[in-house]
């Protein structure tokens, strides 16, 4: 078994690679395609409907993409499929934006997402095994957030010097070199069968919707994302509406700034995960969440909203690394490990959805203010769930790392 | 001068053509027969699309785009929704302001459409944000800031 690893010494940095390089492609796939829907003449109605077909497509595809990746045996192909859907939906993006093909673009791309996050998980478990995942995590979220907040900066940049069609271009080109380090990392040695499900495999599949623990988790996923997703929009409208001509500016410090964090401590969290387990970490990035949203109602001005979400790189860390990394131990012993992912993916979208058009509505009938403390309320809700209720899910036999 | 004047004519009659084939399209039966057409062109320089189009103050900095119009019953213009600032499509935000407030130039090549009104006022201004409810449409003649007329 050990073949394989020493095979390919450079697999770890070419993982590395591979995060730094899904994420930059991801950037330019979020609200800014409604700005460059609106640079060609889209009415807002029109741009409405394309955001939530690839939302729904999202939603929808959770559990099927999960299934699919379970079945696919080489998880490399599956995140390559993925890869070549987002060059065809950037390309269609870039060059027809006209009703069909964005529509076709959104499809795609939502479906290729839903392909790509469990796929990058698996080959993460299988390269370096369940006991060191969580540094492997770590390193993932590490490289992903420097993408995010590299491609925010220069897609923004570009974006208001070039056309912003040259910001779909560039992400078209940006999944060649996620390709190539993709299969640079070669087949890791571990957990192939946590992966990959055998046909009709009834006993695992059971065994993994029964568990009490995966409902519980899957709920506090919920309602991270129901009080996260809508916390960035809404302090970006508080911000304009605050802030002159330096808005564009504040509003870029509030995306890249908790990248930044991110970077800095998602290697510890990851090495935490494994020393101090799980349930730490979660109280820790849960419960920044209702201090960020209480921060960002009572904080003054513009640029003190920076600091409040910066405290938002600190619950994007935990929920990046912790989520594989849960997904990991509750599948320990079947083989539905994308199923898993899968599901608790969804309960994020349903999450994220719920969460803008709540606090839209909160914001439109009692004011920002109040919408923010809402926010910070459903966060409180999901730390005290995950408090009271949610077990330690860290496998008795990787507690202690064990030292040649 | 004569071979000019064929190439019009024949523009021209390429100009009805679609049009002459629409009205065959009309279903039988209809009431009345459809008025006839009449093609004029109107040159670049005296129209433009505004759609999408950027929108600058009057010393030329980018402030948003025109992303819809508010028109009354007459097809007159009211209004312009206007859509401010953000980055990367986070922190946008939708501003009616009077049509008064916008003025445009179609000959100029960057068809930047130019709002009186200063970065005070947007900032004060409501946000747009149901088409079917009453709009607070800023107008740029009141002296104070942010003042709306419901």
């Amino acid at each position: 078994m050990q073949r394989f690893a020493s095979l390919r010494p450079g697999g770890q940095r070419a993982l590395d690679l591979v995060n730094f390089f899904v994420a930059d492609v991801q950037t330019a796939f979020g609200p800014f395609v409604a700005v460059y829907l609106t640079t060609h003449k889209w009415t807002q109605v029109e741009i409405g409907f394309a955001l939530t077909l690839g939302t729904m497509t999202s939603l929808i595809s959770q559990l099927p993409a999960g299934v699919l990746v379970d079945s696919v045996h080489n998880k490399r192909s599956a995140a390559s499929g993925a890869l070549v859907g987002i060059i065809v939906a950037a390309l269609l993006l870039a060059l027809q934006p006209a009703q069909l093909p964005v529509l076709v673009a959104q499809i795609l791309h939502g479906f290729a997402s839903c392909v790509i996050t469990p796929a990058i998980a698996a080959i993460s478990l299988h390269l370096v095994g369940h006991a060191a995942l969580g540094e492997r995590l770590g390193r993932n979220a590490r490289y992903a957030s420097i993408g995010n907040g590299l491609a925010a900066a220069v897609m923004g940049a570009t974006g208001a010097y070039f056309s912003s069609r040259f910001v779909f271009l560039l992400t078209a080109a940006l999944c060649v070199p996620a390709l190539v380090a993709l299969w640079a990392i070669g087949a890791g040695p571990y957990a192939r069968t946590q992966t990959t499900a055998r046909v009709m495999d009834i006993a695992g599949l059971k065994r993994l919707l029964v568990d009490r623990r995966l409902l519980i988790f899957g709920i506090c996923v919920m309602l991270f994302h129901l009080s996260n997703a809508a916390m960035l929009p809404l302090a970006g409208a508080a911000i304009t509406m605050r802030a002159g001509h330096f808005a564009n500016i504040i509003i870029a410090a509030c995306i890249v700034v908790p990248q930044i964090i991110v970077a800095v401590v998602s290697p510890w969290v990851g090495r935490a995960a494994a020393k101090v387990g799980r349930k730490w970490l979660l109280l820790l990035g849960w419960g920044a969440l209702p201090l960020r949203g209480l921060l960002l109602a009572v904080l003054p001005g513009s640029w003190p909203l920076v600091a409040g979400q910066a405290i938002s790189g600190v619950s994007a860390t935990v929920f990046g690394v912790l989520l594989p990394l849960l997904a990991a131990d509750l599948t320990l012993g079947t083989s539905h490990f994308n199923l898993c992912m899968g599901i608790l993916g969804l309960a994020m979208y349903l999450g994220a959805a719920i969460s803008t058009t709540m606090s839209g509505g909160i914001a439109d009938a009692a004011g920002m203010q109040t919408a923010f403390v809402a926010l910070a309320a459903v966060g409180a809700f999901g730390f005290l769930t995950v408090w009271l209720v949610m077990p330690e899910t860290r496998p008795a036999e990787v507690s202690p790392p064990v030292p040649e | 001068m004569q071979r000019s004047a064929v190439i019009a004519g024949m523009t021209a009659v390429l100009l009805i053509a679609p049009a002459a084939r629409a009205d065959d399209a009309v279903p039988q039966g209809a009431p009345a027969p459809p008025p006839p057409t009449a093609v004029q062109s109107v040159p670049a320089e005296d129209a433009e699309a505004i759609l999408g189009q950027r929108v600058t103050d009057p010393e030329g900095k980018d402030l948003g785009r025109l992303v819809d119009v508010l028109v009354d019953a007459n097809g007159q213009p009211q209004a312009a929704v206007i859509d401010f600032g953000g980055f990367m499509g986070v922190g946008n935000r939708k501003v009616a302001v009077h049509w008064s407030a916008l003025h445009f130039r179609p000959g100029d090549v960057t068809h930047k459409v130019v709002l009186e009104m200063t970065p005070d006022q947007i900032k004060a201004a409501p946000e747009f944000r149901d088409p079917t409810k009453a709009a607070a449409v800023v107008t740029p003649t009141d002296a104070a800031p942010g003042a709306t007329s419901p």
